[in-house]
């Protein structure tokens, strides 16, 4: 009864996009008058959130391979904690600037269980690459969020990071595509399915 | 580099197909059939096509470990192993295989020739319970404790009084933690029991499939729990984030609703012997009533004695009022579960449930000696009590409520535990034999 896993990626990546291009927004504009409206600010971390409240059903039904619940599982902790952090910190109820260090964070956290349940080299098969894309994308653009916490009004940062994630969200996209065109980068790989 | 390039562009330009680890679809027969005749193959439906691990790739085992399969070979998606005439029994079948992107993936399950299937954790191979689960589902158990006893707390016992809201955030918190600890000792819970059915090293367990696993009460009563308890903290969250006590109400009522789930998720993992609707609502009110007593108490104790020295009079009274409730219920669904789990007086001491339950009485007596000394003692004398008085009072709190966690401790041991069988019943009836 569960759904096909790529229409829970694309769900996510969905979600993923639409918090890219909130921050996308918000670094063009300028902080002040995206939070014109006081709901505005609680947009993005609002969704990041709910998304890490919605990744526990994900963990707790798709349990076809353990690696995939831990991964699930870390993924809905850590956009659960970062989300939380930064509603905190617009709402006024957290004052510490390092509580954006969640972000970097659950970046780290997030790439570091793309690679570990990815144990195929990266051109082994579509899904193998996107997955070491994805991991290493997240380890690398953690530096973009961390510089954030000491330059949080830098726009050059804040697009790089809403740019990283837009990114992210593409790549959720592709990782599950189902048309068989590419994907046999290796014979090893198998043989075309559905 | 260029082909670097070309690769990424490609990949994101592209639909194509997504290779991950081989998912199982279904079973010939299902997970935990009781079929009237052995079937004549094994069948194993894969979401892709896959290799087979070795020529023994499904096993069909019985009680003595005995294989009745003979070499498997693949049909497109499919696994398929003929297997041998099977006399009347419980079959345990094991299986490996290689996934397209070359992952071992393995699994298990049961079913039974003419008798009921045995629950998974009874598969051919699988140990039981360990020293580690028993630990896990302590660290569960207090986890959810916390959680209900923080919430109720606030809602029954701090009800109309004048609540600081410093002092909402910090009961939020200690709600939260309780609800972090729920998760993560649920997910490590359900590990624990996947690899002890499955008999795999770390590495391959990791791309085992638990789905047989997630399909019995145990598996059943982690998700509904896991669920429920990730909403019970985001509810909390937003209590803590918006001052609004209003949100605990939905948390409590959520958390108190599934607490029966650490029992249904224990013992055999199939029901235990004499189980019925009302075994289960004694289950469910005995937990709830445990978790809000101790969990109360380790809030009150640890928590608020300090933080609102002003709530102390007000706050000990109206528990003290509460845990006698508590503890009517506590003892009355207890007793009913032993009457029904061990039939026979002596099965207290003849048996390993029986001797752990005698501890677990043990402890509950201390406890209630000390929550009597609170209620006839302490509860006179509060009114003209100084301020020395009153933190000694706080230290003999903390005391009551260790009592309280080693009870926790005791009961998860005793929850995953296996009650002595009932015996059967007198007739005719009893000297049916299985054919």
């Amino acid at each position: 009864m569960t759904p096909h896993a790529e229409f829970v990626h694309w769900f996510f990546a969905s979600g993923i996009l639409f918090v890219g291009l909130c921050l996308l927004s918000e670094a063009i504009v300028g902080r002040e008058v995206w939070q014109a409206r006081a709901w505005r600010k609680y947009l993005w971390p609002g969704v990041a959130f709910s998304m890490g409240v919605l990744l526990w059903p994900v963990m707790a039904f798709f349990t076809n391979s353990a690696i995939h619940m831990y991964a699930h599982g870390s993924w809905a902790e850590v956009l659960m904690l970062a989300g939380g952090a930064e509603l905190g910190l617009v709402h006024g109820r957290l004052k510490s600037q390092y509580w954006r260090l969640t972000w970097p964070l659950a970046f780290v956290v997030s790439g570091t269980a793309f690679i570990v349940h990815e144990q195929n080299p990266w051109f082994f098969a579509r899904s193998a690459f996107l997955h070491h894309l994805l991991g290493w994308t997240f380890i690398g653009a953690a530096v973009f969020p961390l510089a954030l916490v000491w330059r949080p009004r830098s726009p050059v940062l804040r697009a790089c990071f809403a740019l990283t994630i837009c990114v992210v969200a593409v790549q959720l996209y592709s990782d599950r595509d189902v048309a068989p065109i590419f994907g046999h980068l290796s014979p090893l790989a198998g043989e075309p399915h559905r | 580099m260029r082909r670097f390039a070309l690769v990424a562009l490609l990949a994101l330009a592209f639909p194509a197909s997504a290779f991950a680890h081989a998912t199982l679809r279904s079973t010939t027969p299902h997970f935990g059939k009781e079929l009237q005749q052995g079937p004549k193959t094994i069948e194993l439906h894969f979401d892709q096509y896959v290799k087979l691990f070795n020529a023994s790739a499904i096993k069909v085992l019985n009680t003595n470990g005995k294989d009745f399969a003979y070499g498997a070979h693949t049909q497109g998606t499919n696994v398929v192993a003929d297997v041998r005439a099977l006399p009347t029994g419980a079959y345990t079948v094991r299986w490996q295989a290689v996934s397209a992107d070359s992952h071992v993936v393995s699994g298990v399950w049961t079913f039974g020739v003419r008798v009921p299937a045995p629950a998974i954790n009874d598969a051919y191979g699988a140990g039981g319970p360990t020293r580690t689960e028993d630990i896990v589902r302590w660290i569960w158990f207090l986890g959810i404790a916390l959680a209900i006893g923080a919430l109720g707390v606030r809602l029954i016992v701090l009800r109309g009084l004048p609540v600081p809201r410093s002092l909402d955030r910090r009961i939020a918190v200690a709600a939260g933690i309780g609800c972090i600890v729920e998760l993560q000792a649920g997910v490590a819970a359900f590990s624990l029991r996947s690899e002890d059915a499955l008999q795999l090293s770390f590495g391959r367990f990791l791309y085992g499939d638990l789905s047989p696993m997630a399909s019995t009460r145990f598996g059943e009563a982690f998700i509904t729990m896991t669920l429920v308890f990730a909403l019970v903290l985001a509810l909390v969250y937003l209590a803590w984030l918006l001052d609004r006590v209003v949100f605990f109400v939905p948390a409590f009522a959520l958390a108190v609703l599934v607490v029966g789930g650490l029992s249904i998720s224990g013992h055999d993992g199939s029901g235990d012997p004499g189980s019925s609707w009302k075994t289960e609502i004694a289950d469910w009110v005995h937990l709830t009533a445990a978790s809000l007593w101790i969990g109360g108490l380790a809030t009150m104790a640890l928590l608020l004695w300090r933080s609102a020295p002003e709530l102390r009079r007000p706050m000990f009274l109206r528990f003290s009022r509460m845990a006698t409730i508590l503890i009517v219920l506590v003892l009355a669904a207890g007793t009913y579960m032993a009457i029904v789990r061990l039939p026979h007086l002596h099965d207290l001491w003849s048996t390993g449930y029986g001797r752990v339950l005698l501890v677990k009485i043990a402890l509950v007596c201390l406890a209630l000696a000390w929550g009597a000394f609170h209620h006839f003692l302490v509860r006179p004398a509060l009114e003209r009590a100084d301020e020395g008085f009153l933190s000694h009072i706080g230290r003999s709190l903390i005391g009551e409520s260790m009592v309280g966690v080693a009870v926790l401790l005791v009961a998860a041991v005793l929850v995953d535990s296996k009650p002595p069988p009932r015996p059967l019943p007198q007739g005719p009836s009893a000297l049916r034999i299985p054919r």
